[in-house]
C-alpha cells in the first residue's frame, strides 16, 4: 500500500515537473530596434552606395553603436549623381578623406525630427563643423523639406535604436569657399570686395579659425547696384565718401563702414530675427532687425517718435553659407548713423499692453498679475515672482498718488528687500531706444513710503541708492541739482532723484533694473525715468499733469 | 482514526462547494451582458444617452482641431510640445492630438444603436416605431457629425458603419475617399431628419439632443463644405422659417449664450453640468492655461474705438469672447461680462456649442454670396453686426462677391471666436474652386506662426495634403490597410 502510494506520488510529481519544464524562449535583448547602419544595410535597393561609403570611411561602425544621431541618408540615385559629378568611378576608388568630409556633413550628434526644422540653421552643427540650413519647398503641389538648399527629404523621422534617419534625394555638399572667396567670385559685389581688401577685412573673412567662438561671421554685403543707387559708382567714390586717413586704419571711416557690415557669429535670416539687435564689428554699434510683412528689415527704429526707414535684406540673395560664415545682401547702401546723444523722458506708464485698452488707459487703474516667473503679462517689464505678484497701472486726476504725475498716471510696484519674502525684490524694464553717450539717470517717483532701491543700467550699479520715501529738500533748482534732486512736476509730493551717470555704449534698448535693498512696501509709485545727456540742462523740462513739457 | 483524512476531505469539499455557489455562472455580477440588453425601450434610451456622454470626452479635440492651427489662439505657458507642433503646422504621426480613437469609440456607440435598436421592437410592445426612428435618428445624426469632423480634419478616413460588439467583429478597414465619406454623411443626415422630432418638450433636451433643426444645421454646414450652395440655403431656411430661434440681444450675448447656455439662439450644444465638467478650466485659466487668445484680436479683429469718450465696444469682443488685459479665452471660463470673475473650478460647465442661430445666418450669407448675391448676403451680415454693436473699422463692399466673401469670413471669426470653427472656415473658403484662394491659408500662417518658421510654413501650405492631419502611428501599426497621408511620410 505504502509503496503504491509513493509510486503514485512520484508519478504525479514527475508529471507536474515535465509540464513546467517547457522550453522558454529567452530574449536577451531589450529591443528589436535596429541601429542606423543596420537599417541602411537592410535596404540595399535604396542605400547600398551610401552604406558602401559608410563602410569605406569606417563610420558605419559607430553609427551602429549606442548614441543619439541624426543622419541624412541620400538614396542610391543621389549618391550616383554625386559620384558622376565628381568623376568618381566607384566608391572603392574614391579618396577616403573626401568621402569622410562628405559623410560627416550628413551626421548630427543629436536627435532632430522635422518639427525642429525651421527657416534657419539646425540647432547643432554637423560633425563636419558647418551648419545645415532647412526650409520647405513646393513642386507640383507637393511640399517637402529642403535641406541646405541642395536636397529634398523624401522620407522623414525614421526612428531607429540610436537616432533618426531622414532620407534625402541628393548628397549634401559642405561649402568649400570662405565668405570672402564667395563674394570675390561674384562680380556684382566688386566694389564691396575691393573695400574689404583695402580695409584688411578680406583677410578676416578669408580665414577659418578652429576656435568656434571666432570662426563664424555674418556679412551684410552691398551690391554695386545698391551702392550705385546712392550715387557711388566705383570704389574710388566710396573711398572718397568715407575715408579720411588710410582705409586699413581701424579708426578710418571706411574701415568702420565695412566693420559695420560684419556681425560676429553665424546668423541665417531665419535666425537673425530672433534677437532685436546685434553688435557689429564696428565698436559699440548695433544693427537692429525686424520682421515686417515677412521681410527681414534692418535698422528700422523709432527715435523720439520719428520712424527711420530701414534696409531690406533680399531673401533670394541671402543665406549664402560659406566655410566660415554666411552672407546676406542688403537692398540699399547703409552705414552707422552718427547721432548726437538726445534726452529721453520716459513715462513708465506708457506701454502697449495698457495703451491697447481704451477702457483703462487714461481712464482708470488696472493690475497686471503674474502667474509664474516665466509669465510676462507686460513684454517690456519683468519682475520677481514672489508674494504679491503684480504691477498696477494707476490713474486718477485727483488722488494725491497721481494728481501731478505726468499724464496723471503711474506704475505702482510692490517691492521688498530680500529679508521680506512677500514682495518682489526687483523689477526690470526695457528702455526705449537710447542713443549711445553719457547720460544722467533721474528716477522720478511719488515720494511716500521709505524703501531704498539700487538702480542698475545694463547690470551696472548706479552710484546712488534711492529712498523712494524721501522728497526733495528746500532750495532753488540749481541748489537742488547740485544735491541730486529736481522738481519734475508742477506740484504734489513728487521728486526726481539722480541715480548716477552712465555711459551707454550702444544705441539700442537698454535694461533698467530696480532692486530693493531695505524696507518693504506695497505702495511704491514710479512715474518717469529721465536719461539726459550730461552736457544738457538737467532740471528742465518739468511735466504737467496733461503730459506736456514746461520749460520754466 | 484512519478515517480522519476522509473527514478532512469531506469538510474541504463541503466548504469549497459552499463558497462557489454560482460556479457555473459565467456572467459578471456587476454588469449587464449583451444578451440581456436590448430588450426594453429604456435600454435603447440609455444607449442613446451614452452616445452624448461619450461626446463629452471629445470636447477638447473639438476645440483644438478647430482652433490650434488658426489665428485666434496662441499656445500659453503650459502648452505641450504636441500642441506647439500643431500650431507650427509641424506635426508628427505620434502627435497625441491627432489620435482619433475617441471619435471612433463614439461612432461605435452610434453604430450599436443603429444596429441593435430595431430588434427591440419585437421584444418590447411599448416601444413604438416613432420612438425607434428617433433613437436611430439621433445616432445617425451624431455619427454624421463625427464623420464630418473627421473628414474635415483628416481628409480621408475609414468608414465604419456597423457595430463592433465583440472581438469577433474587429476588422481592418482602408480609408474611404473624402467624397464617399461626405455622401454617407449626407445620406445619414437625411435619414435622421425624417425620424427626429422638432422638440423633446423641454428646453435642455431641445438644445442638448439632436432635433430636426440640429440635423438641418449640420446639413447646411456639410453642403457648404461640399460647395452645394442651394442645398445649404435650403437647410438654413428650414431653421430660419421655423421661427423657433432668434438672436439674443448684444447686451445678453455672453451671459445668455455662454454663461447660462441653452439660449434661444442655440440649436445644438453639448451639455455639461456639476456631475460632468468640461475640460476648459485647466485649458484656459490664466494660472495654468495651455491656450490664450491671440494678441491680434483687439486691434485687428474686433477693432478699438480710440475716438469716442465712452468707447464703442463690440459685444462679442473684449470681456465677452476674450479678456484683453491678459488674453484669457473668456467664453468658457468667465462668469460675468465685465472681465472680473472666473467660474469656480467645480462650476466649469459651460456648454460646447456645435451650432447656433448666428452661425446658420452666416452660413447662409456665405452660400448666397457664392451664388452671386452679395447684397442679400450683406444684409444678413449687418443683422449680425447690429446685434453686436460692431465697430465699423473696415468698409463692407456689399456689391462685389470677392470682398464680401472676405468680410463674411471675418464676421464669422468675430462671431464664432473660439467655438472650434476658425480653421475649418478658412480651409473651406481657401479650397473652394480648386484652391483659388489659397492665400487665405498663407495669411493665416503669417499671423499665427512664430517669425522663424513662417517661410517653411508658407511652402508647406502649398501642399494640399498638409491641410489635413497625419494618421496616428498606433492606428497604422494595428491596421495595415491604412495609408499615411503622403505629406507626413
Amino acid at each position: 500500500m505504502k509503496t503504491k502510494l509513493t509510486a503514485l506520488l512520484i508519478t504525479i510529481l514527475a508529471a507536474l515537473c515535465a509540464g513546467s519544464c517547457k522550453k522558454h524562449d529567452l530574449r536577451l535583448t531589450t529591443t528589436d530596434d535596429v541601429n542606423i547602419s543596420s537599417y541602411l544595410a537592410k535596404y540595399p535597393d535604396s542605400f547600398s552606395l551610401w552604406s558602401g561609403i559608410l563602410q569605406r570611411t569606417e563610420i558605419s561602425n559607430f553609427l551602429d553603436m549606442y548614441g543619439s544621431y541624426t543622419v541624412f541618408a541620400p538614396t542610391n540615385s543621389g549618391v550616383q549623381a554625386w559620384l558622376n559629378a565628381n568623376n568618381i568611378v566607384d566608391v572603392g576608388s574614391a579618396d577616403v578623406d573626401l568621402l569622410k568630409d562628405i559623410v560627416k556633413f550628413h551626421i548630427l550628434e543629436d536627435t532632430l525630427t522635422t518639427p525642429s526644422f525651421k527657416d534657419g540653421k539646425l540647432p547643432v552643427p554637423t560633425m563636419h563643423g558647418q551648419f545645415i540650413i532647412t526650409g520647405a519647398t513646393n513642386e507640383g503641389g507637393v511640399s517637402r523639406y529642403r535641406i541646405n538648399r541642395q536636397a529634398l527629404v523624401t522620407a522623414s523621422n525614421i526612428r531607429l535604436g540610436n537616432g533618426y534617419v531622414h532620407v534625402i534625394n541628393q548628397v549634401l555638399e559642405p561649402a568649400r569657399q570662405t565668405v570672402a572667396q564667395q563674394l570675390a567670385a561674384n562680380p556684382d559685389y566688386s566694389i564691396f570686395v575691393e573695400a574689404l581688401k583695402e580695409t584688411g577685412f578680406y583677410r578676416v573673412l578669408d580665414s577659418i579659425y578652429s576656435d568656434s567662438s571666432r570662426r563664424w561671421k555674418t556679412v551684410l554685403a552691398e551690391t554695386n547696384q545698391a551702392l550705385a543707387d546712392s550715387g557711388i559708382h566705383s570704389y574710388a567714390a566710396l573711398k572718397a565718401k568715407y575715408s579720411n586717413t588710410h582705409p586699413a586704419d581701424p579708426s578710418d571711416s571706411l574701415n568702420l563702414y565695412i566693420a559695420y557690415h560684419i556681425i560676429p557669429g553665424i546668423q541665417f535670416l531665419g535666425d537673425i530675427i530672433n534677437a532685436p539687435s546685434y553688435l557689429t564689428m564696428q565698436p559699440q554699434e548695433v544693427i537692429s532687425t525686424k520682421l515686417i510683412n515677412n521681410e527681414v528689415v534692418i535698422n528700422e527704429d523709432e527715435f523720439n517718435g520719428v520712424v527711420e526707414k530701414g534696409v531690406l535684406l533680399l531673401r533670394n540673395k541671402s543665406d549664402n553659407a560659406a566655410t566660415n560664415g554666411v552672407w546676406h545682401t542688403a537692398h540699399a547702401h547703409f552705414a552707422a548713423k552718427l547721432r548726437k546723444p538726445t534726452a529721453v523722458y520716459w513715462d513708465l506708464a506708457t506701454f502697449p499692453e495698457i495703451m491697447k485698452q481704451p477702457a483703462y488707459y487714461g481712464k482708470q487703474g488696472f493690475t497686471f498679475n503674474k502667474s509664474s516667473q516665466e509669465d510676462r503679462p507686460i513684454r517690456d517689464i519683468d519682475w520677481h515672482y514672489n508674494g504679491e505678484n503684480y504691477v498696477s497701472y494707476i490713474y486718477n486726476t485727483t488722488h494725491s498718488f497721481t494728481n501731478y504725475a505726468c499724464k496723471t498716471d503711474a506704475l505702482q510696484i510692490p517691492l521688498g528687500a530680500p529679508s521680506n519674502n512677500n514682495r518682489a525684490q526687483w523689477v526690470e524694464f526695457s528702455t526705449p531706444p537710447i542713443i549711445k553717450g553719457r547720460y544722467k539717470v533721474w528716477i522720478c517717483y511719488r515720494n511716500r513710503n521709505s524703501v531704498t532701491i539700487n538702480v542698475r543700467v545694463n547690470g551696472e550699479l548706479m552710484q546712488r541708492p534711492i529712498n523712494v520715501g524721501q522728497g526733495y529738500p528746500g532750495g532753488n533748482d540749481t541748489e537742488l541739482e547740485s544735491l541730486g534732486w529736481k522738481k519734475y512736476t508742477l506740484g504734489g509730493s513728487f521728486a526726481g532723484r539722480l541715480a548716477g551717470t552712465v555711459e551707454l555704449r550702444t544705441t539700442e534698448r537698454h535694461k533698467l533694473r530696480f532692486e530693493a535693498v531695505s524696507g518693504s512696501n506695497r505702495e511704491i509709485i514710479f512715474d518717469m525715468v529721465h536719461f539726459i545727456p550730461v552736457d544738457q540742462v538737467q532740471y528742465l523740462p518739468r511735466f504737467a499733469p496733461d503730459g506736456s513739457m514746461v520749460w520754466q | 482514526m484512519k478515517k480522519a483524512p476522509f473527514y478532512i476531505l469531506l469538510i474541504w469539499v463541503a466548504a469549497g462547494s459552499g463558497s462557489c455557489k454560482k460556479w457555473l455562472n459565467l456572467k459578471p455580477e456587476n454588469g449587464i451582458v449583451g444578451d440581456e440588453f436590448w430588450n426594453t425601450k429604456e435600454q435603447v434610451d440609455a444607449a442613446v444617452t451614452g452616445i452624448y456622454t461619450s461626446l463629452q470626452l471629445n470636447t477638447e479635440l473639438f476645440f483644438i482641431w478647430g482652433e490650434a492651427r488658426a489665428d485666434m489662439v496662441t499656445p500659453a505657458v503650459r502648452a505641450s510640445q504636441d500642441e506647439l507642433d500643431m500650431v507650427n503646422l509641424n506635426m508628427l504621426p505620434n502627435n497625441s492630438f491627432v489620435n482619433w480613437r475617441s471619435f471612433y469609440q463614439s461612432i461605435n456607440y452610434c453604430n450599436t444603436v443603429i444596429q441593435m435598436a430595431p430588434g427591440v421592437l419585437q421584444k418590447d410592445n411599448t416601444f413604438t416605431r416613432e420612438h425607434l426612428n428617433r433613437a436611430v435618428g439621433e445616432a445617425q445624426a451624431i455619427r454624421a457629425l463625427l464623420y464630418f469632423y473627421l473628414v474635415r480634419s483628416f481628409g480621408e478616413v475609414p468608414l465604419k458603419l456597423d457595430a463592433t460588439l465583440s472581438d469577433k467583429n474587429i476588422q481592418n478597414l482602408p480609408k474611404s475617399s473624402s467624397a464617399e465619406v461626405l455622401e454617407q454623411i449626407v445620406s445619414d443626415l437625411r435619414n435622421a431628419e425624417a425620424g427626429l422630432p422638432m422638440t423633446y418638450g423641454a428646453i435642455d433636451q431641445d438644445k442638448g439632443r439632436v432635433t430636426r433643426y440640429a440635423v438641418n444645421a449640420i446639413l447646411a454646414d456639410v453642403y457648404l463644405w461640399m460647395d452645394r450652395y442651394e442645398d445649404a440655403i435650403r437647410e438654413c431656411d428650414k431653421i430660419i422659417t421655423s421661427n423657433k430661434f432668434s438672436l439674443v440681444s448684444g447686451f445678453n450675448f455672453f451671459t445668455s449664450i455662454f454663461y447660462l447656455g441653452n439660449s434661444p439662439e442655440s440649436i445644438f450644444e453639448l451639455q455639461f453640468d456639476l456631475q460632468r465638467l468640461n475640460p476648459f478650466y485647466t485649458m484656459h485659466h490664466p494660472d495654468n492655461r495651455r491656450w490664450s487668445a491671440s494678441q491680434l484680436l483687439p486691434e485687428n479683429v474686433y477693432g478699438i474705438d480710440m475716438v469716442s469718450p465712452v468707447p464703442q465696444a463690440d459685444a462679442r469682443g473684449d470681456e465677452r469672447s476674450f479678456r484683453s488685459t491678459d488674453f484669457t479665452i473668456w467664453k468658457y471660463i468667465g462668469a460675468d461680462d465685465n472681465g472680473d470673475n472666473f467660474r469656480e473650478r467645480d462650476q466649469s460647465f459651460a456648454h460646447w456649442i456645435f451650432y447656433r442661430y448666428a452661425d446658420i445666418l452666416l452660413l447662409k450669407a456665405e452660400a448666397m454670396n457664392e451664388m452671386n448675391q452679395p447684397l442679400e448676403a450683406s444684409r444678413i451680415v449687418k443683422t449680425i453686426r447690429n446685434r453686436a454693436n460692431a465697430i465699423d473699422f473696415k468698409i463692407m463692399d456689399s456689391l462685389n462677391k470677392e470682398p464680401m466673401s472676405v468680410y463674411i469670413l471675418e464676421e464669422r471669426q468675430r462671431e464664432l471666436a473660439f467655438e472650434g470653427k476658425r480653421w475649418y472656415d478658412v480651409l473651406r473658403n481657401a479650397k473652394r474652386n480648386d484652391y483659388r484662394r489659397r492665400q487665405l491659408l498663407l495669411d493665416l500662417a503669417a499671423r499665427s506662426m512664430p517669425a522663424d518658421r513662417k517661410q517653411a510654413a508658407f511652402n508647406r501650405l502649398l501642399d494640399n495634403n498638409s491641410h489635413y492631419f497625419p494618421v496616428y502611428f498606433y492606428e497604422l501599426q494595428t491596421n495595415k490597410l491604412l495609408e499615411q497621408n503622403p505629406f507626413y511620410k
